[in-house]
């Protein structure tokens, strides 16, 4: 099999030197990078930090995202699961066109770091269509495990919604109220 | 100049290659319509790679690779919001608990529990369900079948909690078992079965030779759930589960014949762990392994809000003393570990952020071999 080794070499080199597949591999990187640098799940979170030996696995200390609603840093995301509807037509509070906002949800209670208040925030799911794939974020702080459902973020909250029922497209993370 | 001679050598072999073998026979027409099957008794060291595809997730899969090949041989396509395969007892079919639409994305839902053929790999017949099994990150406990392999137990949320029995002799629905405040399915006999309560109670359930519910009876509080609470994530080895809480606490849920009983707590922490914020965590974060006595639970490093993150170690004890006795470095971040039965066991990692499936031997910790794009979003890893 000598031989096909070399005409792998000696193809991969000859490739190489064209500049289009330079710019194949190079679209293809600059696609991995932006992936790699979208807020991910929290379990990517957790190997980030685990690189960077940061014991705490807390997000990026260097940029202060707490205030943007697309990112898996804003303030009100503390215990949120899914993709962010601000991504995906919608925003932090309403659902994208065409879904359906679920009645039932989990909760979790976050600190805005702008007024220094904890507030109780509803992660009300917006079902219907297939999930959106942009803006995945996952936190768990105070999140429960599925036998504690009401402050659990691994339920798929679109069960039960009266039309919708099970399709999963993205999720809100509504305010309710000060907490006290 | 040694480009040159190299470029020469490839020359000349590409030249012997590509010559005509004179008086050769023809190679043949291959034949069309040919599929390929799976031997009968699947190899101990197989490994089903669930796959709830959270980017598209109407197309759940199941992919079955050969942890000593590292062969991929094959794979189910599993519907929305796909939990995880529960081969029979038997190794003679797979069952599937699938949630399908009509329109794709909408119309009528239809809950089933498909049967497989697992030389085929292919659908030999289906129960309908009610259709309500619960949507929710992939755990083992979503369906189990009881110990003698008679009724396979599916959990239903909606958000009403209560648990589907199938007869999987007759393959026929029996019914439905309200759980109130109960969730999901630990099989302790062949007729017995345990949900995890939100107080920390445990839910008893006792069926009859036709899958009904005779006693549900809640045990003594057994968890501390506003504290510290287990996971959802137990391993049983012979008559005890495994839990473990977000802080490392043990908790051993005994099966006697007086009921549950919850054995004596320990830590997998000693205090230089607790030092440095060792934690367990992970999607499928604890494997066992009967014969060996061991325990295995995937480590990281992090705060108490970490629980589910992934680590970079594996720790492993011996769970008749309750000390450790490795620590097993992961080439990958890891979020499920399965572990084969077998005398010579392996140990499979996967992530749900990474398509990398490693296999490691169990009893040394060696790697043995990485498989790379094995599925989309790899959940929960089961043996056939």
């Amino acid at each position: 099999m000598r031989w096909l080794d070399c005409l792998a070499e000696g193809s991969t080199r000859a490739m190489a030197k064209r500049t289009s597949r330079r710019g194949f591999l190079g679209s293809l990187g600059g696609f991995l990078v932006g992936a790699s640098g979208l807020p991910l799940l929290p379990v990517a979170r957790g190997a980030q930090a685990a690189e960077s030996k940061d014991p705490a696995g807390k997000p990026d200390a260097k940029a202060d995202n707490t205030q943007d609603p697309t990112s898996c840093d804003y303030w009100r995301h503390c215990a949120i699961d899914g993709y962010l509807c601000g991504c995906c037509g919608g925003s932090q509070s309403t659902c994208p066109p065409g879904t359906e906002q679920s009645a039932v949800t989990w909760v979790g209670t976050c600190h805005n770091p702008a007024d220094g208040r904890d507030y109780v925030i509803s992660y009300n799911d917006c079902c219907g269509k297939s999930t959106c794939g942009r803006c995945l974020c996952n936190r768990n702080e105070r999140d429960t495990p599925l036998y504690a459902p009401f402050e659990s973020n691994d339920y798929n909250w679109c069960s039960g919604s009266s039309q919708a029922n099970i399709p999963y497209h993205c999720s809100t993370a509504r305010i309710v109220a000060v907490a006290k | 100049m040694r480009s040159i001679a190299h470029l020469g050598v490839c020359i000349v072999g590409l030249m012997l290659a590509q010559t005509p073998v004179r008086g050769a026979a023809p190679l043949v027409a291959d034949p069309l319509a040919t599929v390929a099957s799976l031997p009968a008794v699947a190899s101990p060291h197989w490994i089903w790679v669930n796959d709830f595809v959270f980017p598209h997730m109407p197309d759940g899969q199941a992919l079955l690779v050969d942890g000593d090949s590292g062969a991929f041989l094959g794979m189910l396509s599993t519907g929305f919001s796909f939990g995880r395969l529960v081969p029979a007892k038997d190794g003679k079919v797979i069952f599937s608990p699938e949630t399908y639409f009509s329109r794709g994305t909408r119309g009528t839902r239809t809950d089933v529990v498909t049967l497989y053929d697992p030389v085929h790999l292919a659908p030999v017949g289906e129960i309908v369900i009610p259709a309500k099994r619960s949507s929710n990150m992939p755990m083992m406990a979503n369906s189990e079948l009881t110990d003698d392999g008679r009724f396979l137990l599916i959990y239903n949320f909606t958000p009403a909690q209560s648990i589907t029995v199938v007869d999987a002799r007759s393959r026929k629905l029996v019914g439905e078992i309200e759980t109130p405040g109960c969730a999901l399915v630990y099989p302790t006999g062949p007729r017995t079965f345990f949900s995890i309560c939100g107080d920390g109670t445990l839910l008893d359930v006792r069926l009859d030779d036709s899958g009904h519910a005779t006693s549900r009876e809640r045990t003594e509080h057994m968890f501390d759930v506003a504290n510290d609470p287990v996971t959802e994530k137990g391993v049983r080895i012979g008559d005890t589960w495994q839990f473990v809480s977000y802080g490392g606490v043990m908790y051993p849920v005994r099966i006697t014949k007086e009921g549950l009983t919850l054995g004596t707590r320990w830590s997998l922490l000693g205090p230089a762990d607790q030092a440095q914020q060792w934690r367990p965590g992970g999607l499928q974060q604890l494997a066992a392994h009967a014969g060996l006595n061991r325990l295995y639970s995937i480590m990281h490093r992090g705060g108490p809000q970490t629980h589910k993150d992934p680590g970079r170690e594996v720790w492993v004890y011996d769970l008749a003393k309750h000390t450790r006795i490795q620590r097993i470095a992961m080439r990958n971040d890891s979020g499920s570990i399965q572990v084969t039965h077998d005398p010579k066991p392996l140990l499979f990692s996967a992530f749900i952020a990474s398509t990398t499936l490693d296999v490691y031997d169990a009893t040394s910790g060696t790697w043995l071999r990485s498989i790379e794009h094995v599925g989309t979003t790899p959940t929960i890893l089961v043996t056939p």
